[in-house]
């Protein structure tokens, strides 16, 4: 059985995966700027590495609260 | 041997190298459609990783990345973002769209509507738009081909040739071998491409700026405004980057290749791990990104399409034919397995919802392999036309592809999860999704700075949702 629309177990994972896209789209006006720099690197660039290291976790407590692992 | 005949040589030796390794590994399997088309259904989380890597990699990765760098700076961030945002997007949809598959035996992309609208028209409708689409996808590889044998052989052999020469053979091998040589081919590029670019991106920077942190202190020296995005609806702005991001991202597993990979797993879990695993190889894009950087100071003044040229240029200039000719091999096994996988693709929605669904002919497994196989060289010697004809960066290219591809994201969602949409209110989004994005597109017109197959995909969506309230409910939905 899938959770319904109205349960918390239906709109988690939702929510969850919407953080890493909000992230790297409406997000990035915001960042949009070469300081403070991390390593050397812009910080806008930094931004969105750090976000594709980030997702791969999101998506993995989004399995874990489905059950699927 | 001459510098140029060495590398040239190199290349030569892996592609052929690849493909008898390939052969080699699906020497023993029958074919009949299922087992040809999407691989028997049976692919696990690592054999399916390496396939979708595979067909995600493209030469775009390798040569139109580092092109977008060296001519743009920082718009070209959007490769990592968007391939990102479509893991997430993936993560929910491929395990639906493979029990489907399952459940209905469903082998192409076009099949997925077809059965879930319940009707033949909007079916051979999707697997001609489709296939039309995979022409330009199919040119981009070309184009980077050519730029990778006109490079490896330092302009003294005949580059156009060379690649009509190379790109048949790859036909004849997918005519041989199908889905599951694809995959095997893709072992082996994935490694090559993984050296080619770990040394792009990292030792390029070391040698000649200390470090990749050294390459960015000369940029904002230099070229500060390379780092950032233009402001909000400026052109390759803000509001262009986050547009463009969504857009990509929705189309990134609607092309009919990426169906076939999806129907290829072993069970949806297979698919939900790589969705959270692919992120990571996302990160290489970056290597490709510094890499493009280093070649705007280090060979500056490449314009139009001769920028997909850049980083491989510096590599000529500096380095030894051997190192040279072995990152050549892994540009052009990046072109080829690809396109391996589109021609597959392109062939077997034709056949199967055209020829066989549509006409009637080919009905029985053993002549749809055998048509769906004649199709392959047909998409090949088609696609090669295309190119020979036409003539744009690797960028430009691919970005005709997203427009057109991602319009059939809505479609799909709405199968998934409303009993509402019909195959009426589908076709009228995906058809209204080309009229506003196409002309926009030619034209170069971006409103409000946006994309103009995001504007497209917004169209899509809200005649989609209207015509879905409007009209009475389809009987069957493979929603869960």
């Amino acid at each position: 059985m899938r959770p319904t629309p109205l349960s918390g177990a239906f709109w988690l994972p939702l929510i969850l995966a919407a953080v890493p896209v909000a992230a790297l789209t409406i997000a990035i006006p915001l960042v949009n700027r070469v300081e403070p720099r991390i390593f050397g690197m812009p910080f806008l660039l930094c931004w969105i590495v750090s976000w594709v290291l980030l997702t791969p976790a999101f998506l993995w407590k989004i399995g874990r609260l489905e059950r699927h692992w | 041997m001459s510098g140029s005949g060495l590398a040239l040589a190199i290349v030569a030796a892996v592609v052929f190298g690849t493909i008898a390794f390939a052969l080699l590994g699906v020497h023993r399997i029958k074919m009949d459609p299922a087992q040809y088309i999407v691989g028997g259904r049976s692919f696990g989380t690592i054999f399916l990783w390496v396939l979708l890597a595979g067909e995600i990699y493209t030469t775009f990765t390798f040569l139109g990345i580092a092109g977008l760098s060296y001519s743009q700076g920082a718009p070209a961030f959007y490769v990592m973002a968007y391939g990102t945002c479509a893991y997430v997007i993936a993560y929910f949809i491929t395990p639906r769209i493979w029990q489907a598959g399952k459940d209905l035996n469903l082998l192409t992309g076009p099949d997925f509507f077809e059965t879930r609208y319940d009707s033949r028209r909007l079916g051979v409708g999707v697997a001609i738009v489709m296939f039309v689409m995979i022409v330009p996808y199919v040119a981009v590889q070309l184009s980077g081909l050519q730029i990778l044998l006109r490079i490896a052989g330092y302009g003294a052999y005949n580059a156009t040739a060379s690649v009509c020469i190379a790109f048949l053979i790859l036909a004849f091998f997918v005519f041989a071998t199908g889905l599951r040589g694809t995959a095997w081919a893709s072992v082996i590029k994935d490694a090559l491409v993984l050296g080619a670019v770990v040394f792009a991106g990292v030792a390029l920077p070391m040698r000649f700026f200390g470090s990749p942190s050294g390459l960015m202190q000369r940029l904002l020296e230099t070229h500060p405004q390379m780092l950032v995005l233009a402001p909000g609806d400026a052109y390759h702005g803000t509001i262009w980057f986050a547009s463009t991001v969504l857009l990509s991202a929705a189309g990134f597993f609607m092309g009919p290749h990426s169906f076939n990979a999806v129907y290829s797993a072993r069970s949806p879990d297979t698919l939900r791990r790589n969705a959270a695993l692919l992120p990571f190889y996302q990160c290489l894009v970056s290597l490709m990104i510094f890499a493009g950087l280093s070649a705007a100071l280090l060979a500056p003044g490449l314009k139009g399409p001769d920028v997909d040229q850049s980083f491989l240029l510096v590599v000529q200039r500096y380095y030894s034919p051997w190192i040279l000719g072995l990152i050549a091999s892994a540009g052009a096994l990046a072109a080829l397995i690809p396109a391996s996988a589109l021609l597959l693709a392109g062939a077997s929605v034709i056949t199967k919802n055209v020829a066989a669904d549509a006409f009637g002919l080919a009905t029985d497994p053993k002549s749809q392999t055998r048509l769906t196989r004649i199709l392959v060289l047909v998409v090949a010697l088609l696609a090669l036309g295309v190119w020979l004809v036409a003539g744009k960066t690797v960028v430009e290219l691919l970005l005709i592809y997203y427009n057109g591809i991602s319009q059939f994201l809505p479609g799909v969602v709405a199968a998934l999860v409303s009993k509402r949409a019909t195959a009426f209110s589908v076709g009228a989004g995906i058809a209204t999704g080309f009229v506003v994005a196409v002309p926009l597109a030619m034209l170069n017109i971006n409103p409000l700075g946006m994309n103009p197959g995001f504007v497209g995909l917004i169209a899509n969506i809200g005649v989609l949702v209207a015509l879905s309230l409007a009209t009475r409910p389809a009987s069957i939905a493979i929603a869960e």
